[in-house]
């Protein structure tokens, strides 16, 4: 195992295990996550892959009796972003999350992506409107809402909300950026649109991306972790693992297998 | 594949929408009883009071002849009790509301703090004029004020906001408040960027459901000892006062006695002159008129507010 | 590595299991026809090359069927890893039958030409007849492999080739020595070397299948790694 800083690593869990009170739901999960990278999670329901990615952002510290062990190395600093002295929003303000279901905030446009800026105490009109068009160029809805930016957002279309969620992400210019499911609540095309913005995302960002479709794990990521009853069966390169897994278990599911 | 023939799943359905129609009958008769009554209760109050009804009614202070007396120092106290109550509720509710969600850890201290909450929304509000007598009349010595009565009232409606507020902040979906911490909000940017907002047509609502059921109020009223008879108003701010001719304060008013709306109805009904039932009719109808404005109002408003909030 | 447990879509399942069953039809066919063509050379019966010939034709329309079947799963089933390799695995496998098929069309028409112009192949016999047999049997255990999945015995394929190569290598010079000695076998020694190049190809072919035999296993590429070496 390497303990030392590695340049092409963004973050690494090492023997992190998880509990929601006395289940446990994650078992010593090691893996890297490589920088400026997509990372796919892949696995069946309950497999922890969501509760994997929530660790990252510390997003179980919301509710009580959940407990962490082990560690996540975040890179170049090398923090462990669970251990008990970092601050949860601390690790919220240098990692982005984007929802399974879009969740804009019940405000303008504009609102929503200026947020994340206002919670860091920014004010001035000027800073904030070029980042709010920056983060909206970013998530390839620029041109659809650039007319409208005091439209509440709630009446766009549920692709693009999802692509302002990714904005809101994108404008405080996270480290890495988490996706959960992020289209399994829109259509193809919408999805097909979502997909190509990760692509184009990784080159300023790392991605980490859970997602219970398996073609769309194969198409956007470069690493695929398969995941099973909260335990990491089998990590790769995304090529190799749908053309020759390893592991029969990784085989069965992604060729659709019953066990 | 099907084992029934068409007659036979013909007969089930027409035997199932039998069940329907009788239900739906019952139901109509219960709702009729219950609109009926009301009904009645205001026509006949109409009717009674009709001939009270004109604008002098409202401008009048109370009189021994019945004729003559009105209901503006009632109306008027009415008012300006229920601003104290809510000034003095909604903060107070709307705080311990957001605290109890947000903030406190679900334990048994918060789960006793519940039970109080609710066992508090229960407590007949006879006893709330006695505790008040006790701590707003005698030991803070706020007297028998308007003051007094709008501090018992909002003790009266707390657990109503508290509830009210609660509830409208449960409706706000997970993923929003996720949503925000996830970019790295503290949970009071998210209260006041987001939780507040976006509950405030439920807490408005809640607010106003409680001060219609405050208005009505005479039980606790009675016990602080709120006057029956007035035939003046409190001192308005920076004008002269009648007794002394000194200039009032600001906030005088508060301290000053006092009648509502019930207990002048109540003052009303208990005279032996038949003549001043017409008295009380036209004021109950008044407030009843009041309540029901104050129910519309919040329904307006909820409906104007909630436009702009969905997700 | 095929696995035993089932596809949660029972169809997937049966359109997998047709694929595999009319590979080994087409395989088969493929088979007979060699067999009948060496038969048509050793035998001299003329008559059978048009049956050949005429068989050639369901060969053909055949890869175009499972050619066709592998497009529709891949289009309707997405497969991926095993799945995603036998499709990929059959649609290669069918083109190599389907050669396999043409260069016995080669053969027939061959022996025709050299019984048509009055000569016995047999005279330059042997050789020729043991490549052929040599080669028949490299298509059985190619398809034999391919029907068990076996890797063993694709590998042994691969290796029993190269002893075809080399056979028919020795087979030309004898050729060559031959017509040198007398110009008016040149010919006849043409057809049959025409004949021995088609034999010799459907050897490579049988390689390729367990070539690809070995891909479907174990996802391991080994086409043209010993030419690389060389």
């Amino acid at each position: 195992m390497q303990i030392q800083e590695n340049p092409a690593l963004k973050a690494e869990a090492r023997n992190l295990s998880f509990f929601y009170g006395n289940t446990q739901a994650l078992k010593g999960i090691n893996m890297p996550i490589h920088d400026k990278k997509v990372t796919a999670l892949i696995g069946p329901s309950g497999c922890g892959k969501s509760t994997y990615l929530r660790s990252f952002n510390r997003m179980h510290d919301l509710y009580p009796g959940n407990r962490y062990e082990g560690e996540i190395r975040f890179f170049p600093d090398n923090t462990n972003l669970l251990s008990p002295e970092v601050d949860p929003i601390e690790v919220r303000m240098r990692i982005g999350m984007v929802f399974q279901k879009p969740n804009p905030f019940p405000k303008t446009i504009y609102e929503n992506v200026a947020y994340g800026l206002r919670v860091r105490g920014e004010r001035n009109k000027r800073t904030l409107d070029d980042k709010v068009e920056h983060a909206l160029r970013g998530a390839a809805i620029w041109d659809e809402v650039k007319d409208r930016l005091q439209d509440l957002a709630p009446n766009l279309s549920g692709g693009q909300q999802q692509r302002l969620c990714i904005a809101r992400a994108l404008a405080t210019d996270p480290e890495l950026l988490l996706f959960d499911e992020p289209t399994s609540a829109l259509d193809p095309i919408a999805t097909g649109a979502i997909e190509e913005l990760v692509h184009e995302l990784k080159k300023r960002v790392t991605i980490l991306i859970v997602t219970h479709n398996m073609q769309q794990a194969a198409r956007v990521s470069d690493y695929t972790a398969y995941m099973y009853l909260g335990e990491m069966i089998e990590f790769g390169k995304t090529d190799e693992i749908f053309l020759k897994p390893n592991d029969k278990r990784t085989e069965d599911y992604i060729t659709g297998r019953m066990g | 594949m099907n084992s029934m023939t068409t007659e036979q799943i013909r007969a089930l359905i027409a035997r199932g929408k039998m069940k329907d129609t009788i239900f739906q009958a019952l139901g109509i008769i219960c709702l009729a009883i219950g609109l009926l009554v009301i009904f009645l209760l205001v026509g006949d109050m109409l009717i009674r009071g009709l001939e009270r009804l004109n604008l002098d009614f409202f401008f009048q202070y109370a009189s021994r002849r019945a004729a003559q007396s009105g209901i503006l120092s009632a109306w008027v106290g009415s008012l300006l009790v229920m601003l104290v109550t809510a000034v003095a509720a909604v903060p107070l509710g709307v705080a311990a509301g957001i605290y109890l969600e947000e903030y406190a850890r679900r334990n048994w201290v918060t789960d006793i703090i519940e039970i109080n909450i609710t066992n508090l929304a229960a407590v007949p509000s006879i006893v709330y004029g006695l505790l008040a007598l006790g701590i707003f009349v005698y030991a803070f010595g706020f007297g028998q004020s308007i003051l007094s009565a709008g501090l018992t009232l909002a003790l009266l409606i707390l657990p109503i906001v508290i509830v009210a507020t609660r509830e409208a902040i449960r409706a706000i979906p997970a993923m929003i408040r996720e949503g925000s911490m996830a970019v790295g909000a503290t949970r009071w940017q998210t209260c006041r960027y987001h939780i507040i907002p976006y509950s405030m047509p439920g807490i408005l609502t809640g607010v106003i459901i409680g001060l219609a059921r405050a208005i009505g109020e005479t039980a606790p009223i009675i016990t602080i000892g709120a006057l029956t008879f007035i035939a003046f108003l409190p001192p308005v701010p920076f004008t002269a006062t009648g007794v002394d001719g000194a200039t009032a304060g600001l906030f005088d008013w508060v301290m000053s006695p006092f009648t509502v709306m019930p207990i002048q109805i109540f003052n009303w009904t208990s005279r032996p002159d038949p003549a001043f039932e017409a008295n009380a009719a036209a004021a109950g109808f008044v407030l009843m008129g009041m309540v029901l404005s104050m129910n519309g109002l919040a329904i307006w408003l909820r409906y104007r507010m909630r436009k702009n909030i969905k997700w | 590595m095929m696995t035993e447990s089932h596809h949660v879509s029972s169809r997937f399942d049966e359109d997998l299991a047709r694929l595999r069953t009319q590979v080994l039809q087409m395989g088969g066919l493929v088979e007979t026809q060699v067999a009948a063509a060496i038969d048509a050379y050793s035998s001299g019966e003329v008559g059978s090359v048009k049956a050949i010939v005429d068989g050639d034709r369901r060969v053909n329309e055949l890869e175009k069927a499972i050619d066709d079947d592998c497009a529709h799963i891949i289009a309707k089933r997405q497969p991926t890893a095993s799945d995603l390799r036998l499709v990929l695995g059959v649609s290669k496998i069918v083109t190599d039958l389907e050669r396999a098929g043409d260069e016995t069309k080669k053969i027939a028409k061959g022996v025709r030409r050299i019984y048509e112009n009055g000569h016995l192949p047999g005279q330059f016999g042997p050789g020729v007849q043991h490549l052929a047999e040599a080669a028949l049997n490299l298509v059985r255990q190619a398809l034999d492999s391919f029907a068990r999945l076996d890797t063993g015995q694709a590998t042994q394929v691969i290796r029993l080739d190269d002893d075809v190569d080399v056979e028919f290598k020795s087979i030309i010079r004898q050729l060559i020595t031959h017509m040198m000695e007398d110009p008016r076998t040149i010919t006849t020694s043409i057809d049959i070397i025409t004949i021995a190049r088609a034999i010799e190809r459907i050897g490579d072919h049988a390689k390729n299948i367990s070539e690809q035999v070995i891909y479907i296993v174990e996802g391991r590429d080994i086409r043209h790694i010993k030419e690389a070496a060389k």
